[in-house]
């Protein structure tokens, strides 16, 4: 299962940077969205699936899953959801100020 | 095991905190800035002068022993850095209110700035790797913060692409980490290195190391990924383009610089030789787009390119010389790099443009300035006596040393034709007449946080024999892995 | 001796202060005892009973890099020259330089520079004496410069300073070269470790170093371009670094170095076909220009390529020679700049067509020049200190001891027909300079500016005492032989001795070609008008000023338009290379390595459900790609997001579920806030390269994360970290649920810093939302 997740993830990662390639700022911004869900899941991959029960302990239990993956899962998720916000309404402003969501016309080599 | 090592990260973070009730009240916000960034600069002096007299703090976090909790380690090359940026953030902090509008500076200009040291610092000192991502992600956001502090049309653009290459390149650090967890099973920097070392790095490891060299390339702006660096450093406030041509482009090469010495090892022909390249056509491509400019802004945050590939050199080279060289450069790139940045966001303001041709005759209203400009472009060329010289001079002695010629030959040619793009601002900007509707600006305190920074520069060259021991120290330290993996593991 | 060094450079921190007082007296007054005390310190060692005198200060010793300081007789000869010349230079300068002219600056430059040529020759240490060069190319750099509103100043400041740098910086890496070879950097060390250096198989590369950093300063054949444009400086500047001592330092450098590389015979080759080339084509060169300065310029490069040649020869009287002429040359050249001052400042112009006649206007002038030119032709007159050198130039170059090669040989036999060439034309542009200024037929005073007369009696001190300097030499040149001379010689190489210097020693060959030289040059010169049509058909434009020019420019132009085609401001373009070669690379190392592993054993089992999710988050992901509604394509986003959600409750993360859960269905409602009133999404109409590449670069990229991820997954060598954080847990960590205690406790610092981050986040998103209502407020 473990090699299903990481061909999956691949090709979560694998669209996401398809959409990046894109021009139009909705689909960037799709692809930094996919891009975060396979890094995730190639985190809890590493940790390998299923090997016991949810981290909290119990009595009688012995086998638990990995748990630090999940903490580092968490972190990322919530850095993630910060900068996603601070990318949107980056995006919003962007398209407002220069009336363009194109990344072909916001190339621009002149300043000031 | 002390708490000091935790100390330049948490003062920044709570000044961060701190100021941001301020945000109304510019003078008070001023006022603790520049008194609690001072402060950190002495409590980070002193932890330097601790360490290199009684060796690295370690500082189990929360005292869960290492390799299972976070750890700061205080060792020579982090709190070498950490001085440093404390040194430069001093003077983007007193030059600030000069050069900052006050609009800017009431949206949390203070706060951003503050978490961005913090950042910085706690990337320097970490020793999880995991932990690292997080420092960069705090350094990072600060730095979003910044970039889009002012909301205009080119900034907006800029920051976008700015803020999009960082995600992709977080995105896939996290993930190495998650590789590397996996092989390992563990994300301590030195419980790393000690089970990479137990396996001979076989394996899948070396691409993992290749992946995350990319991953730190990126943020440090090595050929062929720099791409979106310079415009994007430009567009900002002078002060915040100073912060980060000096901070974060050198976090990305400090974290190859410590995974390579520490984890990964570069003895490795195949890396060694990929490494010299990848510092070569730095050198190079970054001057070819420093010359490609008039914009003063832009051929400054070009310079930084070939800089990050003399750092790199050194570590390539992995020998006594070189490691040094790569150390001395890297301290004295962080200050000077500062230094310029600032100096032509003074004198854009002072000429009212940033555009070389339009330029002309500053000396006759501006002399000081001209003159430190002047001093500035040798310090960066690595003239003697000034402190790029000696970082030259070790690195090109590592080059000869271990018998690479080719590199040594291109990094004194990239010197002078950095010098020639630098000399270009003061003999366009500076000699022959004035522009007819030139206007004099006020410059009252603007000079001397520059000069202040200059000092350094010029400190770290004539007195070099007071601060060669510590780069030697350092050097040594870096090039026996052992040591640090003994110092976290084995107390 | 170190104080005589920083004298200079310590004084000049006070000139600016007392510049202030240039109205009252004129600043080199005061400047004026500073190199005039250093020439008489040094005049005291002067003697037959010299000996080498050696000093150290410290500075990085432990980079060896220290203010080793050593006198011998040519470190000496030089200092004499650079403090004596310099006080005439300073006291010329006083009444050259107008008062309202920046004198302060003008003074604190010429500090500057006496203290880095001070330096230089006396530093007896590789990385000390870089350290001066730097600081002389520096200086001449801001002395050519002075008149920096002068397009023409500008272009010369820089050409200089790239050339002399670009020199200094392979001197440097020379340097560099022998002390890793020879682990010291001592000179005197070093030439004691000679043999070290010539077993070295760096010793070309070491040489070629060095001698670029020689020819580059002192102008050498193709590198003297910048000389005839540092003419733009004051001419008490041109006087001083451009005749007198700064282009004298790559001669010094060769003739410092000459005990180490003399045993290899390309030394020998390089330096006399580069000496003698130099020669040829300065005297050649300076017929053909009009302007004083220019010719005197041209002049400067030929004789420094006849003194490189001699140096180049290396025999007894060769090296003789060499340091002879550097003195020899030292008084007519500078005289005749001064000479070419005066004439300038008392005319109004430098352009020698304009000029004639002035003999009878200003004799004193005009004889001062005579001596000068005829001095520097090498007349043969037993007062004039040119002819004497001039003679045991010629003498050198008969019988030259040819060494092994063929290349040696052949340059050995035509050498002394080439310095009989070079000496015509120098005879000619001497005859040339002096009759086209002073001489002539017709009165051309119409066309001068200003009326000229004899100048004030102050200006020509200094020329005075430089042509008597010439005349003294040429009577009794053995005076200077033992006391002095010979000390020079013999600190290059031990053997180097004349015995007598004599005006007459009979009808030899040298004497000969002298004749042949005044013959021949004075034909020459009397019908210079019909000839000179020659550097119309062989045009003194072949010049490499063409080809510094546009290697200047196309420098520029070159790397705008590379730079351009890869900074096109386009992210789409930035990713490409960024992914391409993260791929590339990875791959290259993967493949080099045997990376990719691949183990079947210990995984997961698969179950339906697991299969379902995996293949409608593959649809979903894929399903963006093709979605043209904004609404949509967000929702289809969304998908993912749950279908990642349900993956982690399938694998027992409970509260990575939750958060995944809430996280995503606010970011849904962030991104349907931001973009529901967007532009539409367009069909993406691409092309089908771009296509093609868009999907190379994504699927190479998602192929490595998939190998490396399967490769990670099959080493797993270790034991992980977080058995000890289910143990712990409880009884330490006091929490049931692990995660939680490894957030909060184990790893608390990542969370305190994550909540940085969003604390961060929300400013920064509050500050791009406040600052444009300000704006719209507006």
């Amino acid at each position: 299962m473990e090699f299903i997740i990481c061909i999956l993830a691949g090709i979560l990662f694998a669209t996401g940077i398809y959409n990046l390639l894109q021009k139009q700022l909705l689909r960037i911004a799709i692809g930094t969205g996919l891009v975060s869900h396979a890094a995730h899941l190639f985190i809890l991959t590493m940790g390998k699936l299923k090997r016991g029960q949810p981290p909290v302990i119990q009595e009688g239990v012995t086998q638990y899953t990995d748990p630090l993956p999940h903490a580092l899962i968490l972190t990322s998720i919530v850095i993630s959801f910060g900068v996603t916000s601070v990318v949107l309404v980056l995006a919003y402003r962007t398209i407002k100020e220069n009336n363009t969501d194109n990344m072909d016309q916001l190339r621009g080599t002149e300043y000031e | 095991m002390s708490n000091l090592a935790v100390l330049p990260i948490i003062i920044p973070l709570f000044a961060g905190i701190l100021v941001a009730f301020f945000h109304n009240k510019l003078s008070i916000a001023r006022f603790i800035s520049k008194v609690l960034i001072l402060i950190n600069l002495a409590v980070t002096a002193y932890i330097a002068s601790v360490v290199f007299e009684s060796g690295s703090i370690i500082l189990e976090t929360g005292s869960w022993p290492a390799p299972y909790g976070i750890i700061f380690v205080a060792d020579p090359l982090s709190i070498l850095l950490v001085v440093t940026t404390n040194i430069l953030s001093v003077a983007c902090l007193f030059i600030a209110p000069k050069l900052v509008s006050d609009q800017k500076e009431s949206y949390y200009f203070y706060t951003f700035t503050f978490l961005l040291i913090s950042g910085v610092s706690g990337a320097f000192l970490t020793g999880d790797l995991f932990n690292l991502f997080v420092f960069f992600e705090v350094l990072l956001m600060a730095s979003y913060g910044l970039i889009v502090l002012g909301g205009n049309k080119t900034q907006l653009r800029e920051s976008l692409k700015y803020v999009l290459i960082n995600l992709f390149s977080s995105v896939v650090f996290v993930t190495t980490v998650a590789f590397l967890y996996a092989v390992v099973g563990t994300v301590n920097m030195a419980h790393i290195a000690e089970r990479v070392q137990e396996v001979d790095q076989q394996g899948i490891l070396t691409t993992i190391g290749i992946v995350l060299f990319f991953v730190f390339a990126t943020k440090a702006a090595l050929f062929p990924l720099y791409y979106w660096m310079p415009h994007s450093y430009i567009v900002p406030n002078p002060v915040v383009s100073a912060l980060f041509g000096a901070l974060l482009t050198k976090v990305g090469i400090y974290s190859i610089l410590r995974i390579y010495t520490l984890i990964f090892d570069i003895n490795m022909d195949m890396t060694k030789t990929f490494f010299i390249v990848i510092a070569g056509l730095s050198m190079i491509f970054g001057v070819i787009g420093a010359l490609s400019t008039t914009n003063i802004k832009l051929l400054i945050a070009y310079n930084v390119i070939p800089s990050i590939g003399f750092i790199l050199l050194g570590l390539a080279l992995f020998n006594e010389s070189g490691l040094s060289g790569s150390v001395y450069y890297l301290i004295h790139d962080m200050i000077i790099k500062a230094a310029l940045f600032l100096i032509v966001g003074v004198i854009a303001y002072g000429a009212g443009t940033s555009d070389l041709r339009k330029m002309g005759g500053l000396i006759h209203e501006y002399p000081k300035l001209g003159w430190i400009l002047f001093v500035a472009a040798f310090v960066l060329a690595g003239i003697p006596p000034f402190s790029g010289f000696i970082g030259k001079l070790l690195l090109l002695e590592g080059a000869f040393q271990s018998d690479h010629v080719i590199i040594a030959i291109v990094g004194l040619l990239t010197s002078l034709l950095i010098l020639y793009s630098v000399m270009k601002i003061f003999i366009y900007g500076f000699w022959g007449e004035k522009k007819e509707n030139f206007v004099k600006k006020q410059m009252t305190g603007m000079l001397f946080p520059i000069v202040f920074l200059l000092f350094f520069s010029v400190l770290l060259g004539v007195g070099a024999e007071f601060i060669y021991p510590y780069i030697e120290t350092t050097a040594n330290y870096l090039l026996d892995p052992e040591i640090y993996i003994n110092s976290v593991l084995k107390e | 001796m170190i104080f005589a060094v920083l004298a200079p450079l310590f004084i000049a921190l006070f000139v600016p202060s007392i510049g202030k007082l240039k109205d009252k007296i004129h600043t080199g007054v005061f400047v004026f005892f500073v190199p005039f005390a250093i020439f008489l310190y040094f005049l005291q060692f002067i003697g037959t009973n010299f000996t080498p005198l050696s000093q150290t200060y410290n500075w990085i010793p432990s980079l060896h890099i220290n203010f080793d300081l050593y006198l011998d007789g040519l470190s000496l000869l030089f200092v004499l020259l650079i403090s004596g010349i310099g006080s005439l230079v300073v006291l010329y300068s006083i009444f050259y330089l107008d008062r309202s002219e920046r004198l302060g600056q003008f003074y604190v430059y010429l500090l500057m520079f006496m203290s880095a040529m001070l330096g230089i020759v006396l530093s007896n240490n590789v990385f000390i004496l870089y350290t001066f060069w730097e600081l002389t190319s520096i200086s001449s750099f801001l002395l050519i410069g002075y008149w920096h509103f002068k397009e023409r100043s500008r272009y010369g400041a820089l050409k200089s300073m790239l050339i002399t740098i670009f020199g200094g910086l392979s001197m440097f890496g020379g340097f560099i070269l022998l002390s890793v070879i020879t682990e010291t950097t001592n000179i005197q060390t070093m030439i004691e470790r000679t043999d070290l250096i010539l077993n070295s198989e760096y010793l070309p590369l070491a040489l070629g170093f060095i001698l670029l950093g020689a020819f580059t300063k002192s102008a050498q054949f193709p590198f003297h371009i910048w000389l005839p444009d540092a003419m733009e400086a004051p001419t008490p500047v041109s006087a001083y670094l451009h005749s007198a001592t700064m282009v004298k330092a790559g001669l010094y450098l060769v003739a410092r170095f000459f005990p180490i590389f003399s045993n290899y015979e390309w030394f020998f080759i390089i330096v006399s076909i580069f000496g003698i080339i130099t020669l040829c084509w300065g005297s050649y060169m300076a017929v053909r220009q009009t302007d004083l300065k220019a010719i005197l310029a041209y002049s400067t490069i030929s004789q420094l390529g006849m003194i490189m040649a001699m140096l180049g020869f290396g025999t007894n009287i060769a090296i003789f020679a060499a340091v002879f002429h550097i003195l020899n040359h030292a008084t007519f050249k500078g005289s005749l700049f001064m000479v070419a001052g005066i004439v300038d400042v008392q005319t109004g112009t430098r352009d020698i067509r304009k000029l004639g006649k002035l003999f009878t206007l200003m004799p004193i002038t005009a004889t001062l020049a005579l001596f000068g030119t005829f001095s520097m032709a090498g007349f043969p007159l037993p007062f004039l200190n040119g002819f004497y050198s001039k003679e045991l130039f010629f003498e050198s170059t008969i019988g030259l001891q040819a060494g092994s090669s063929s290349i040696s040989a052949i340059l050995a036999s035509i050498i002394p027909y080439l310095a009989v060439i070079g000496s015509i034309f120098t005879f000619v542009y001497s005859m040339y300079l002096f009759f086209g200024v002073f001489g002539g037929k017709k009165t051309k005073e119409v066309s001068l500016p200003s009326k000229p007369k004899e100048p004030r009696i102050g200006m020509l001190i200094s020329p005075i005492i430089l042509v008597l300097g010439v005349i003294t030499i040429g009577l009794i040149p053995n005076s200077f032989n033992q006391t002095f001379l010979a000390h020079a010689a013999a600190s290059i190489s031990p053997t180097a001795n004349v015995e007598t210097i004599a005006f007459w020693h009979g009808l030899s060959t040298p004497f000969i070609m002298s004749l042949i030289v005044v013959l021949i040059g004075t034909i020459l010169a009397l019908t210079r008008k019909s000839w000179a049509t020659i550097y119309n058909i062989f045009p003194g434009r072949l010049s490499f000023n063409h080809v510094y020019d546009s290697s200047i420019k196309s420098l520029d132009k070159l790397s705008n338009k590379t730079t351009n085609t890869y900074m096109t401001g386009s992210l789409r373009l930035y990713m490409i290379i960024i992914l391409g070669a993260l791929v590339t690379f990875s791959f290259i190392f993967m493949y080099n390595t045997d990376g990719f592993s691949i183990d079947f054993t210990d995984l997961a089992s698969i179950t339906t459900i697991e299969i379902v999710v995996v293949i409608a988050i593959t649809v979903a992901a894929i399903g963006t790609l093709f979605s043209n509604h904004n609404v949509a394509a967000i929702l289809i986003l969304g998908i993912t997001g749950y279908g990642v959600a349900i993956l982690f409750v399938l694998y027992r993360a409970p509260d990575l579920a939750l958060t995944q859960l809430v996280i995503e269905t606010i970011t849904m409602a962030l991104f349907l806030l931001c973009f529901y009133h967007f532009p539409r999404l367009t069909k993406r109409n691409e092309s089908k390269s771009t296509i093609t590449f868009n999907l190379i670069v994504s699927i190479g990229f998602g192929l490595l994360m998939t190998m490396i991820g399967i490769s990670a997954l099959s080493s797993t060598w270790f034991d992980k970290i977080s058995e000890y954080f289910i143990e712990t847990s409880l009884p330490v960590g006091g929490g049931k649920n692990i995660v939680n205690v490894i957030l909060v406790d184990m790893r608390g610092i990542d969370t305190l810093f994550e909540i940085a981050v969003l604390g961060l986040a929300g400013l920064a998103v509050f500050g791009l939302i406040k600052v444009r209502n300000n704006k719209e407020a507006k």
